[in-house]
């Protein structure tokens, strides 16, 4: 059961950190971004990239790259979005798909199909009967720093608060003298920087390649959905109570549960649990018609 | 090259009436399916399974369409009532659940898919193809050109305004994804039977966002826009195969430059062009007049 959780932490530490960009751009420009899944992609092979440096510590090669995408989401808002501020939010969706597509698909011409891995070096802890790695405890706390910096920064910064202003109301906001384009360009810049971030730590854990997008897809969106689209936080509690839903669904042994033989949910089914999860969310939470206003 | 030829006809017949059918949906009625690759892969896989089972191609057809049919029900009743949002959310999810099954369902044959007897004659899968085509237009045209499809028009414009003139958006919404996956079923039993096999990586995320392509390229609300649309995306698609041969490009940058050319186009598209190709004709009735 100890291991469940620490599973769980570590798998809901790379989704929240990619997610509450989603969370971001969905509470200020209202509209779901899918294009944020490859910014998490293009983190992650950029981190390679700027990590084959001699010289160049790790650890800066994860600055850099945080810093690179979140330029590059930046100049995505400045050449696309940016230009499209009236249309319907289903009109951004479908847009934020085109430019998830181009991207995608510059990234697999750049770096190739193959798979690639880190190589970090890491050890076992054991703790009672559950296992866990450095590496994975790097995770965790990384992804926990910058939840707390996110915060302290959405909550006690002045530039923050006009973030939050612009997500409660952005009219009001502007008519009050909060310069609302250059709140976007860094809610971008934000955003960017976390999904690469987001996007290395999985890498870190797993490997580069580049349909890595569509194994995060779901559980992005799924938690960000169980926590409400627009709240930056809720995202965060979205990913630990479904990662911690996945992990418990595979662990547990049915066979034995019903008096059979021992019979275990295969580990490719996790996505079911996300999907699974958004269509309980949104069963149960009938506010989110569009009749009753946003 | 007359083989070539009708090879691409069947081809952009085929996604033509994916495209038509995500016109209903999106250009008509303003719903926003990000699954529109399921009906589609539920029709190919049911056509290779009854075929398995050595069951005659109108068994499949029939089990496609059901299948279709009955998952558009199921998808529905979690998204009713949503905002587009979620739409988006549930039918995307639906879609990769489909692919994901697929991929790991021994009895669905796994990633390398189940095999299904082709047309004999390359002549009649033309011809069934533009059948089918012509059946979506029909199907299509009647629906725009009625009570029913101008209702729908208002429900894309405004569903509150539709909820005030007495009418239950849900039930209407249903209706057209029954109709629309009941099309893109048909377009996928075709598919299997022209293709000779289906597997899990036939229909992925990215064939959603071809049709897409196809639909916002042409224009959405009108279905020679969707046609022009479906045709220009798939004639890129296979004419890419010869500027590969000429400058000599390995088979995977080609495959994602395409890509890149299609996410490039929608993005160009709803900058510069967002009505599309063909434009959708705005009726305009004055009520005073009459």
């Amino acid at each position: 059961m100890l291991q469940v959780l620490f599973n769980s932490l570590v798998y809901a530490s790379m989704i929240a950190v990619i997610a509450v960009g989603v969370a971001l751009c969905y509470s200020i420009l209202r509209f779901a971004n899918f294009a944020h899944i490859q910014f998490a992609v293009v983190g992650g092979y950029l981190t390679y990239s700027f990590a084959a440096i001699p010289g160049l510590p790790l650890p800066a090669a994860v600055a850099l790259s945080a810093v690179a995408t979140g330029l590059i989401a930046i100049l995505v808002d400045i050449l696309v979005f940016s230009r499209l501020r009236d249309i319907t939010p289903e009109g951004k969706m479908i847009v934020s798909w085109g430019v998830a597509l181009f991207i995608r698909s510059v990234v697999a011409i750049i770096y190739g199909g193959g798979g690639r891995a880190f190589d970090i070096s890491s050890e076992a802890v054991i703790v009672g009967d559950a296992v866990f790695t450095t590496l994975d405890a790097l995770v965790v706390a990384v992804a926990a720093v910058l939840m707390l910096l996110l915060h302290l920064f959405l909550n006690r910064t002045r530039i923050g608060s006009g973030l939050r202003a612009l997500a409660s109301n952005a009219d009001l906001a502007v008519t009050r003298g909060i310069p609302g384009e250059r709140l976007i360009r860094l809610m971008w810049f934000l955003s960017g920087a976390l999904a690469a971030i987001g996007g290395t730590l999985l890498a870190f854990e797993t490997r580069l390649q580049p349909n890595m997008d569509l194994i995060i897809l779901l559980p992005v969106f799924a938690a960000v959905t169980i926590g409400g689209l627009s709240n930056v936080f809720g995202a965060v509690l979205g990913a630990l109570i479904l990662s911690f839903a996945q992990n418990l669904l595979i662990y547990v042994d049915f066979g034995a549960l019903f008096g059979g033989d021992s019979w275990q949910i295969p580990t490719q089914f996790r996505d079911y649990v996300a999907v699974l999860a958004l269509v309980v969310v949104l069963l149960l939470r009938p506010r989110l018609s569009p009749l009753a206003g946003r | 090259m007359l083989d070539f030829a009708i090879y691409c006809l069947t081809i952009i017949a085929v996604w033509s009436v994916l495209g038509l059918s995500l016109n209903i949906q999106f250009g008509l009625t303003g719903l926003v399916n990000f699954g529109q690759v399921l009906p589609f892969g539920l029709g190919a896989y049911a056509a290779a399974l009854a075929a398995q089972a050595g069951l005659p191609w109108p068994a499949g057809a029939a089990l496609g369409l059901v299948v279709a049919v009955a998952v558009s029900l199921m998808v529905l009743l979690p998204a009713r009532r949503l905002s587009q949002d979620y739409w988006a959310l549930i039918t995307l999810g639906a879609g990769e659940l489909f692919r994901l099954t697929a991929l790991n369902a021994p009895s669905l044959g796994g990633a390398d898919g189940l095999t299904v007897p082709r047309f004999a004659d390359p002549h009649l899968a033309l011809g069934a193809a533009l059948a089918l085509m012509a059946a979506a237009w029909l199907v299509s045209h009647r629906i725009s050109h009625s009570p029913f499809g101008r209702l729908l028009k208002v429900l894309r414009e405004d569903e509150v305004l539709a909820a005030t003139l007495g009418r239950n958006p849900v039930s209407y919404q249903r209706t057209v994804s029954i109709i629309a996956w009941a099309m893109a079923a048909a377009g996928g039993v075709l598919y299997a039977h022209i293709v000779g096999y289906v597997s899990p990586s036939s229909f992925t995320v990215t064939e959603t966002f071809i049709v897409w392509t196809a639909l916002i390229l042409g224009g959405p609300g009108n279905n020679l826009g969707v046609v022009v649309g479906a045709a220009a995306v798939q004639l890129l698609s296979v004419s890419s195969r010869f500027v590969a041969s000429w400058i000599d490009l390995p088979a995977d940058v080609l495959a994602n430059g395409r890509l890149a050319l299609f996410g490039l186009v929608l993005v160009l598209m709803f900058l510069f062009r967002p009505q599309g190709l063909v434009p959708e004709k705005k009726e305009v009735r004055d009520a005073q007049r009459r």
